[in-house]
């Protein structure tokens, strides 16, 4: 057992675990948090990304032990309120991208991480960043589409000057 | 009592794939309750209800699984309800007799059949809503019908408004009309139009349910043990170590498999990997698929088999004969979402919450596992996270059924990706000899000679035991399984009524009797023999010197459908112009009443097939929502890629070798090639799109390596020598 917390969408968390237990089953089971989806266990799909400090990992292997202390996104965690959806998620809506819709979150947690290292990112940087990340419906010339939509969005959501700031839904 | 006067099988017609078979369920209700019933609620039929506060509930019979149905049928309600789809609330129906498919007669999504059959039965539910809340209205406000229409959600009229909730007491009194007409298409406001998709928020915020999100309070998580190879039962098993793991709660012997119960998920698969078994060996024991290829090989050299079609004499085959063997592997479906049920079994009644495309079919499953009747048990579907097929088989919600059942305990099985690739109903290994004669440079005949083994047998001889009567004696349900196998016509669906026309035309089947289960993989039959045809089609003109397009206009009739994408898909595609060191290859099949063209654009790099573009056309009848053809014709493209280029399991010894994505890949972002999609304008009623984006990629795709290379790939995956 291994006491554990740290921080998830902005909010403190303090529970115990086992030893070893992926942060993918900590969230989804101990916390209800299942917007983050299981698909393979082996961090070769990509359905269970979230982000660590900002950066992508692959919950269904990463210990939770290891994020003692650290700040976790998922998915949930990411529109900035209940009528406003992040960028990304609106350039996702924009372009209908999901199907079954099961790797989405995943595909969202990737390119929101790629985006905020890159704001105009080529095909190749597409490529390169989201070909970790499996859709079995085959979405992906959507997800290239709407990473590209999302990179214009983006522009006015983080001006927060900007009278358009925030994409409404 | 014989065969054919109980009735057992309703029809064994074939409709372009699919499921095939019915069966006679006499023993259910005509005048079950309608689902979601509610006794202050408009509810003429199982379909809608509007609630006494204006509610307008659809129950979506049909399982989303991405392929657009939670869209495609609240739009067809919308339309004659005349409200924008988005203010309907779509909840999963529960089972019900009158959500049985009029072709398949039972209750399933499948056969890419959801939009075609739903296109009348649900428009004139909502008609017939539409029609009682007029005259509700007519009475309430003393007006004439004709005076009235509706609009979102609300009766519109000369003084204003009025509000559906206003009118429910009254529409309840109101008899159904007898009949009702529908909204005429050149008037449609959503059909043809509507382009959003219903359940994308949802799915773009991470709160869409899928069957592995429900929560149900003090459920524990199970994962089973079964054996290596299929068939296989436990003998024995030692469960002293998992026993003393944190969190275990029981482990038992469920059927021949052992399932470990524990308080979470992670907990359970450390338990069960200390657990000792001792297996005994299945019947598929020593089966290998280099073996039964072999074993196919052989068949079609030595079996007659059975005569499916034949076109013209045979003697009219004349000339030189060219004969070209074909093959492909067994495919998992690989739904991202790893199979699970959550089941909870109390002293009179079950409840199950999955996500599953063929509910009837699971509640016989279930009431025959568990010795409950269907009555007593009750289905809650959920968002698939994929089903191609996969989830019309109801073995995991058996499963869960019973460790809930045995264990005591509410559970939610949870199925590992591993036991996902190594438990599926796989898409069958099939060998082809395409034979075709040649006078100068005429084709004179075109034959195909299947060997593989039979899905229907398969599916016949599981189910049958569950959807007919339990006093029938075994020996029936495998005489009924035989009858189906021998002439299953998902193993030659595709080779058949292909609209060629060659003086002398022949298809055979030869069963194999051995294989690991086999099932119903986006596009079944089509998802193969596309690839023989078409491939053998090319082959063809190239022996006669002609032009692949060409070759397929010269052998059909000027009103031929196929006709009419070849040449737009041509156009759109600039066939015969291909970009500099890029090289074409072309394919056209027919699934599911659907017709699509395929133009696919290749380069080779380090003897690496690089797939740049793929030009498709599609023929579907109306696109209810064209955006999601679209992207149901994108999706069948990079799921065909993937089996093209990539998708092969193989078994040793009768358990599959492959595990994870790792050594059962998939197509990726950076191997996705541009993909452009026409549909062609039709006015007549919508064709199935889920599945038939699939089978035309795969010859397409070898076509191009033949143009690229010379070398003629018969085999599937493609590989380059």
């Amino acid at each position: 057992m291994a006491e554990l917390s740290f921080t998830l969408n902005g909010r403190p968390q303090a529970l115990t675990v086992d030893s070893g237990t992926p942060l993918l089953w900590v969230l989804r089971e101990q916390l209800a948090m299942t917007g983050t989806k299981f698909g393979c266990g082996m961090g070769l799909c990509g359905a269970c990304t979230v982000h660590l400090e900002g950066s992508p990992i692959r919950s269904c292997s990463y210990p939770a032990e290891f994020v003692n202390g650290k700040n976790i996104t998922t998915i949930e965690g990411l529109a900035p309120s209940e009528d406003t959806l992040h960028p990304v998620q609106q350039a996702w809506l924009e372009m209908n991208v999901p199907q079954c819709g099961y790797c989405q979150s995943g595909q969202i947690m990737s390119a929101v991480a790629l985006l905020e290292s890159n704001q105009r990112p080529s095909d190749d940087d597409i490529d390169k960043a989201m070909s970790g990340n499996i859709c079995r419906c085959g979405t992906y010339p959507r997800i290239r589409k709407a990473i590209h939509r999302a990179a214009e969005l983006s522009v006015q959501y983080y001006q927060p000057n900007n009278a358009e700031a925030g994409a409404e839904s | 009592m014989s065969l054919s006067r109980r009735n057992f099988i309703k029809s064994t017609a074939l409709l372009g794939g699919g499921i095939a078979i019915g069966f006679n369920l006499s023993a259910c209700s005509k005048s079950a309750p309608y689902p979601n019933m509610s006794a202050t609620a408009l509810q003429p039929n199982a379909y809608l209800q509007v609630t006494a506060s204006g509610e307008v509930i659809l129950q979506l019979h049909k399982a989303e699984m991405g392929q657009g149905v939670f869209t495609g049928i609240t739009t067809l309600a919308a339309e004659e309800l005349k409200m924008n789809p988005a203010l309907i609330t779509v909840q999963h129906a529960e089972f019900h007799p009158d959500f049985r498919d009029p072709e398949f007669y039972v209750m399933i999504t499948g056969g890419s059949s959801s939009a075609r059959l739903s296109y009348e039965p649900v428009r004139e539910a909502a008609a017939t809503v539409a029609a009682i809340l007029k005259s509700a209205a007519a009475e309430h406000l003393n007006l004439p019908e004709s005076s009235l229409s509706l609009l979102d959600g609300k009766v519109v009229h000369a003084n204003g408004e009025t509000a559906f909730a206003d009118l429910i007491s009254i529409a309840r009194g109101m008899p159904a009309p007898t009949s009702v007409s529908l909204t005429a298409p050149q008037d449609f406001k959503y059909i043809g139009h509507y382009n959003q998709r219903l359940d994308a928020r949802d799915k773009v915020t991470g709160s869409s349910q899928f069957g592995l999100d429900v929560q149900y309070p003090d459920a524990l998580t199970a994962v089973l043990l079964r054996s290596p190879s299929f068939g296989g039962k436990a003998k024995s098993f030692d469960a002293i170590a998992a026993l003393a793991k944190s969190g275990v709660r029981a482990v038992l012997n469920v059927d021949g498999a052992i399932a470990v119960v524990a308080d979470t998920y992670w907990q359970a698969k450390q338990a069960a990997s200390v657990v000792k078994v001792e297996w005994e060996a299945g019947p598929l024991a020593g089966v290998s698929s280099d073996a039964l290829r072999a074993e196919r090989h052989s068949l079609l050299d030595t079996e007659s088999g059975k005569n499916v079609e034949e076109k013209g004499e045979q003697s009219d085959a004349r000339g030189e004969t060219l004969n070209a063997l074909y093959d492909v592997p067994y495919l998992a479906h690989a739904t991202m979402e790893p199979m699970n049920a959550v089941a909870v079994v109390d002293a009179d009644s079950i409840q199950i919450w999955t996500g599953n495309q063929a509910p009837d079919i699971a509640l016989s499953a279930i009431a025959d596992a568990t010795g409950f009747s269907r009555e007593q048990i009750r289905i809650h579907n959920q968002m698939l996270g994929g089903g191609f097929g996969r989830r019309i088989l109801p073995d995991y919600l058996v499963e869960a059924a019973r460790v809930a059942q045995l264990s005591g305990h509410p559970i939610k099985l949870v199925w590992s990706r591993e036991d996902d690739m190594r438990g599926d109903f796989y898409r069958p290994n099939s060998s082809v000899k395409m034979s075709a004669t040649v006078d100068g440079n005429v084709v004179t005949s075109l034959q195909a000679k299947v060997a593989a083994p039979s899905i229907m047998g398969q599916f016949v001889g599981a189910v049958s035991n569950t959807l007919l009567p339990q006093w029938l004696p075994n020996g029936l349900h495998n005489t009924l399984a035989g009858l189906a196998a021998s002439s299953d016509p998902a193993a030659t669906e595709g080779l058949v009524e292909t609209g060629y026309q060659f003086p002398y035309m022949r298809t055979d089947y030869v069963m194999q009797e051995t294989s690991i289960p086999i099932g119903y993989w986006r596009s079944v039959g089509h998802s193969q023999n596309a690839f023989f045809m078409e491939s053998f089609i090319d082959e063809l003109a190239v022996r006669t010197e002609q032009d692949p397009l060409q070759f397929r206009l010269n052998h059909l009739t000027a009103d031929s459908r196929r006709r009419a994408v070849l040449e737009e898909v041509a156009t759109r595609a600039d066939w015969g112009n291909p970009l500099p060191g890029q090289f074409q290859g072309l394919a056209v099949h027919e699934s599911f009443k659907t017709m699509v063209a395929q133009v696919v654009s290749i380069s080779i790099e380090d003897k690496k097939i690089k797939v740049h573009k793929v030009v498709c056309v599609v023929e579907c009848g109306l696109a209810i929502n064209p955006d999601i053809v679209h992207a149901q014709m994108e999706g069948g493209i990079v799921f065909a890629l993937t089996a093209a280029l990539k998708g092969e399991i193989t078994v040793i010894d009768g358990a599959v070798q492959q595990s994870n994505f790792h050594n059962y890949e998939m197509l990726r972002m950076n191997e996705t090639p541009d993909i452009e999609v026409h549909i062609m304008a039709s006015a007549a009623a919508p064709t199935g799109v889920g599945e038939p984006g699939v089978p035309p990629l795969a010859p397409a795709l070898a076509n191009a390596v033949f143009a690229a290379t010379g070398q003629r790939l018969r085999q599937l995956p493609l590989k380059l020598v």
